[in-house]
């Protein structure tokens, strides 16, 4: 079923609130983490994977390699029937139900456990080179962050995808511009990042991560012979206004107090434009 | 011992089109007939260990089998991690074959030996680990990492090891194997410098009982305990830091279900290794050549009667 870009801000609001409620009952960190990239993640949930449970069998694959951003997989696994919905009241709890990073073990949809970051995005290219040799029609998919490119195993990855030829594998970075203690573009000489992947022999594509038009239009423009990247400029807490590009929201624990402010904002219009 | 472990895995890759082979840049010489054979399941990840080790485990998730062979301190050290949450975490049928154990590259220097490892892989839960004597052991663990569906690790010295079960044995890797049978004292090894032992135990008057493990993680206690009946003094001998290998696994289980044996440990000295020797004079070095085996042998006869 194809959404409209419309019908996929009501799903990301949806899930944004989802997060909004799963860091204040657990004091969990990374809410704004999770609000730049979840857009990213209903775009290729609602708009580009195939994983119906009808073609469960041979469905696309979806590696979320900043593993840290789980509320935000979490939430949109709920939206999409692959994880139930109960499960988010126990997330980060004791006792409770669900981990802060990544665990396959379940399933639930969870595709690769991660947490650590620069192995996601390796595991996922080794997959999509497995699918090929198999005749395999199937797509993988991966996320990465800003701050997680700086690791090394992400360039050993970027340096042999191409020569191998991975034109199944669509790599999404969530661009906010923020990570734990600082911005990547001042801790290091990150830009000119399309520049760096072009030169890795990747198809290249720069989009706002928050325009659902842009970024599934780059997701489905042919890529033979290459693996794509598409850097998707986010904001760090996007949604809820006083949470934008501030990085403390990389830390700070969602409040009954922040999280009714929150609300207001994502129960209020459509966030988006 | 390599070139056994690859022709059982060439041989079991011609049955099962799931078998694929990773290198790192390494392999010239022993992989060159499976590459030839499977050039469709081979690849070499170049010096880039990280991505190695997680690009197998996506290849794994894909549904293939997965072997990794590199020098041991890059399938282990390097990329500790990646094999911590990507391979063992996961759970994913990846078997690493890591060459060169102990100080059999001997003098490359420090950073070509791998004394450590056995003390690395017994953190990882999930991994069962491998420490063939022989060539005859080390067709065994292949064979065994061939039909197992979880992580695997594979030590291996290099190549030309000395024979110590007979040629067409058929072996129980999962098990203490009885190499040599005696009272009183039993030497407990694991790795190629179980030759040193066999040659050790020639000279003695009285036999101790020899047993080799080749699977290191887990061990089963209770078939060694069984073993070990009559038994006063325990000798490990390993080609790894006398801390953290087998001689540390005995010692636990002996302390915790507050056993009567002796126990001595041979094994390297905890220490940075400076010296330029080559592997038989660094084994000497360290108290793993035959003769200082049968010393201590000797006297733990003594002490035992």
């Amino acid at each position: 079923m194809i959404r409209s870009p419309k019908e996929l801000r009501v799903l990301a609001r949806q899930a944004r609130q989802s997060i909004i409620e799963m860091a204040c009952r657990s004091g969990s960190a990374h809410v704004g983490s999770c609000l730049s990239c979840v857009d990213l993640l209903v775009a290729v949930y609602f708009g580009a994977l195939k994983i119906e449970r009808n073609d469960w069998q041979d469905r696309d694959i979806f590696v979320l390699s900043k593993g840290h951003a789980a509320m935000a997989l979490y939430a949109v696994l709920a939206l999409k029937g692959l994880l139930p919905k109960r499960l988010l009241q126990g997330y980060f709890l004791n006792d409770g139900t669900l981990p802060a990073h990544l665990d396959r073990s379940p399933s639930y949809g969870i595709e690769v456990s991660a947490g650590s970051l620069g192995h996601g995005f390796n595991m996922a290219l080794g997959a999509a080179y497995g699918y090929k040799l198999k005749n395999d029609r199937r797509k993988v998919f991966a996320l990465i962050g800003d701050g997680e490119s700086e690791e090394g195993s992400v360039w050993e990855g970027a340096l042999f995808a191409s020569k191998l030829g991975l034109d199944n594998v669509t790599v999404l970075m969530d661009r906010n511009d923020l990570q734990g203690y600082g911005r990547p573009t001042e801790i290091c000489y990150f830009e000119p990042i399309v520049d760096k992947w072009k030169a890795f022999g990747w198809r290249v594509d720069r989009v706002d991560g928050h325009d659902f038009k842009q970024v599934l239009a780059a997701i489905r423009k042919p890529h033979a012979g290459r693996p794509k990247m598409i850097i998707a400029d986010t904001r760090k807490g996007k949604g809820v206004s006083f949470m934008e590009d501030q990085m403390k929201w990389h830390y700070f624990v969602v409040t009954d107090e922040v999280r009714l402010q929150a609300m207001r904002e994502l129960c209020g219009v459509d966030h988006e434009k | 011992m390599r070139n056994n472990v690859i022709a059982t895995i060439a041989q079991f890759a011609q049955k099962d089109s799931s078998v694929f082979v990773v290198c790192g840049d390494a392999g010239f010489g022993v992989l060159d007939d499976f590459k030839k054979k499977h050039p469709k399941r081979f690849l070499n990840m170049g010096v880039a260990e990280q991505n190695m080790i997680s690009f197998s485990a996506g290849l794994a998730l894909s549904g293939f089998k997965v072997f990794v062979y590199n020098i041991v301190p890059f399938v282990l050290y390097r990329c500790y991690e990646q094999v911590r949450n990507d391979i063992c975490y996961q759970e994913l049928p990846v078997t690493l074959i890591g060459i060169g154990s102990g100080v059999t590259y001997a003098p490359q220097g420090m950073t070509h030996y791998s004394v450590e490892d056995i003390a690395l892989a017994r953190t990882l839960p999930n991994l069962t680990v491998f420490s063939p004597s022989d060539p005859v052991e080390a067709r065994a663990c292949a064979a065994y990492a061939c039909k197992s569906r979880k992580p695997v690790y594979i030590r291996l010295a290099k190549s030309g090891e000395p024979f110590i079960h007979p040629r067409a044995a058929s072996l129980d890797v999962t098990r203490p194997i009885t190499v040599r049978k005696g009272k009183k004292v039993a030497v407990l090894y694991h790795g190629s410098v179980g030759a040193e032992v066999m040659e050790a135990v020639k000279g003695l008057k009285a036999s101790p009982l020899v047993l080799s493990l080749p699977r290191v993680q887990p061990i089963d206690f209770s078939f060694l305990s069984k073993s070990l009946a009559g038994v006063h003094t325990i000798v490990t001998v390993e080609e790894h830091f006398v801390d953290g290998g087998l001689g540390t696994s005995v010692a636990d289980w002996l302390a915790l279900g507050r056993r009567p044996q002796r126990l001595i440990k041979l094994g390297i000295a905890p220490e940075f290794i400076h010296g330029i020797k080559n592997s038989a004079g660094m084994r000497r070095h360290y108290g793993l050549g035959s003769s200082q085996i049968r010393t201590v042998l000797k006297r733990a006869f003594e002490n035992a009667s």
